[in-house]
């Protein structure tokens, strides 16, 4: 992996097969989520990704889930789409690959990759600042790099 | 006489319509260069004016990041919601 850079209009980062196949998988997971979803009330990462707009009303928060949460699951699957299209030929490739990322499609690249980390964050149970989710040390690996990866991007956005 | 009425329901209305706030919560996952970038570029923040608010949320759990009517307040929630910030709506005040 090589982290996102600025390049003209482009932001490009370098991934390895087996890294971009990993991303693309964790993206359409989270697609998959927010595409099948039941009941928010049974599922922690789906509370966190569209959550309730009003903290201590349920039923103006329900109110609003009936009018925004087939629009926000729409927008954010759309998003996740975008990664696995941009990685497509790097998850298939051999070797380390470029991907690059225009402006429009790192909008949803970093919202994507929110969703991803936020989804991650509730299966392993992280929702204070210094909590570490080590009973799965894999995970947490990966979730820290899923960190440096749209770090790096939204630095090269924040110029 | 009906001026009276009507002033009176004007009044009345205006008091009603107390401004609701946007509020942006603290949480473990996103970064903070992200928020702050959210708040640019989403509020059209100043990058100083970013940077305070993100560290509000950050150090103080929450930062009240707009102000207005309901509705409005309520596309901000929902906008907050598309960038994965944990965002909710209440009267200002409270």
């Amino acid at each position: 992996m090589r982290a996102f850079r600025r390049s003209r209009h482009q932001f490009v980062a370098v991934f390895n097969p087996d890294e971009a196949g990993t991303l693309s998988i964790l993206a359409s997971q989270v697609i998959a989520l927010l595409e099948d979803r039941g009941s928010h009330d049974s599922d922690p990462a789906l509370l966190r990704l569209l959550p309730d707009a009003y903290s201590d009303d349920a039923e103006a928060s329900a109110e609003f889930r009936r009018f925004t949460a087939d629009d926000l699951a729409s927008r954010k699957a759309a998003n996740g789409r975008r990664i696995v299209a941009d990685l497509a030929t790097a998850a298939g490739s051999t070797s380390a690959t470029a991907v690059k990322v225009d402006a429009q499609a790192a909008e949803a690249w970093v919202r994507s990759l929110t969703d991803i980390r936020l989804t991650i964050a509730a299966r392993l149970g992280i929702e204070a600042d210094d909590d570490l989710g080590s009973e799965d040390p894999a995970m947490r690996d990966l979730y820290d790099w899923l960190g440096f990866v749209q770090g790096s991007l939204v630095d090269c956005m924040d110029r | 006489m009906s001026d009276v009425l009507e002033q009176t329901e004007r009044i009345e209305s205006t008091m009603l319509d107390s401004p609701w706030v946007t509020i942006v919560w603290n949480d473990p996952v996103n970064l903070m260069n992200y928020v702050s970038w959210v708040f640019r570029s989403y509020f059209g923040f100043s990058r100083a004016e970013a940077n305070v608010r993100m560290l509000q949320v950050h150090h103080d759990g929450r930062a009240v990041v707009a102000t207005g009517s309901r509705e409005e307040m309520e596309r901000h929630v929902e906008a907050m919601h598309d960038f994965g910030l944990w965002a909710t709506l209440a009267r200002a005040g409270e």
